[in-house]
């Protein structure tokens, strides 16, 4: 297993916390449409704390994603492709970073707004982040809304840039960032 | 095995009246003075309170209430407390929840729209400290709830600071009824705290 990122492939760490974030991002997409069906009540209350959860793991593997990036310097070697092509991967990239971030911490603000609290699962509580305020909690509760709307949009053009190089350029971007530590072809 | 003697019906209501003769003509005869009754100035006094929310705590006040409290440090058994609180007044800086606390599962202001606490027995808990052993009553039902506090009054006595805590458990006063007695995402113990401005 190689931690680390190589020449030609993303570290298994890189790899790990990448598709966690996917998967986890997908997930809430679902607890919240799911808690949102739901009259006011106990069940209701435990799918929204699920999601407050989930979404402050997201947060801290964003952290973590984010600081192995800048520790672990060295991306795989670029595969040539057009200059505009080139900016446009790395300001997406950019776009992804800031948004697993600021989801979640929009989301806590949000919570905070209201004076509920934001715990992980129920093992410990975050401060909350602002002090209660009504109309904040509005603001935020769209901001949330508005920035999963970009986030989607930003990641569904990402993975749709990742499936062409793969199957119309027949290039590795895909392939070395597949878990499960496929190796590239040579 | 004691064997009580028999008696007739007008014994009995003879022999009780003779018994509780003497023990309320010696409870009359050490009534205590009453202690300092003091005004509590609303704007400076509050009554918080702290519920557990999936794991997480949350505090919440109680906008309206009145307290009744005659307390002295040297006439502990003078002094009596009577706060009512206004149940409808829970105040949690969210809309939803709030209407929930005023619903029929929990204070069901409707029906019970005061909270009451009355003590009328004191004891030093240490350095300015006291502690109130009295009857907390919520949706008509009373509990014993002890209350510790702290006393302080300023220089010339012509007012104090009366702040203190107490710990309930919701289900014990039905606050949460149906499927809110499940305690997993919405905790039993709520902690309460309060300061009041007293003056003369």
């Amino acid at each position: 297993m190689q931690w680390r990122n190589t020449t030609n492939n993303y570290g298994a760490l890189a790899k790990f916390l990448h598709w966690t974030i996917v998967i986890l991002i997908i997930a809430q997409y679902v607890i919240i449409e799911a808690a949102e069906e739901l009259p006011d009540g106990v069940e209701k209350l435990s799918q929204v704390s699920l999601h407050k959860s989930v979404g402050m793991l997201v947060l801290l593997l964003a952290i973590a994603r984010i600081g192995w990036k800048l520790a672990n310097r060295g991306n795989p070697v670029p595969i040539p492709m057009p200059g505009w092509q080139k900016k446009a991967a790395a300001a997406g990239h950019g776009l992804l970073y800031l948004l697993i971030l600021l989801q979640p911490l929009s989301g806590w603000a949000m919570s905070s707004a209201a004076n509920y609290p934001v715990t992980l699962f129920g093992w410990f509580q975050f401060p909350a982040l602002v002090a209660p305020n009504h109309d904040l909690h509005e603001g935020l509760e769209e901001l949330h809304e508005v920035l999963f709307t970009i986030m989607a949009i930003v990641a569904l053009v990402h993975a749709a840039a990742a499936i062409y190089h793969h199957f119309w350029m027949k290039d590795d971007t895909l392939r070395r960032m597949l878990p499960f530590g496929r190796k590239p072809a040579a | 095995m004691t064997h009580w003697p028999r008696l007739s019906a007008l014994g009995w209501v003879l022999a009780a009246l003779l018994a509780a003769t003497p023990a309320r003509a010696a409870a009359a005869s050490t009534t205590p003075t009453p202690a300092t009754a003091w005004t509590t100035v609303a704007a400076s006094s509050s009554i918080e309170f702290t519920g557990t929310l999936a794991g997480g705590e949350f505090t919440g006040k109680f906008q309206r209430f009145v307290a009744a409290i005659a307390f002295d440090p040297a006439n502990l058994a003078g002094s009596r407390f009577r706060v009512e609180i206004e149940t409808g007044s829970a105040d949690t800086a969210d809309a939803d929840r709030d209407v929930a606390l005023a619903g029929d599962e929990f204070f069901e202001v409707s029906r019970w729209p005061k909270a009451t606490y009355e003590a009328s027995q004191f004891a030093a808990a240490g350095p300015g400290q006291y502690q109130a052993r009295g009857k907390l009553t919520i949706r008509g039902i009373a509990r014993d709830v002890p209350v510790t506090f702290t006393f302080k009054s300023n220089a010339d006595g012509s007012g104090a600071i009366l702040s203190g805590r107490a710990s309930v458990h919701r289900l014990d006063f039905g606050v949460g009824q149906g499927e809110w007695q499940d305690t997993k995402w919405l905790g039993d113990e709520v902690r309460i705290r309060f300061e009041l401005a007293l003056r003369r």
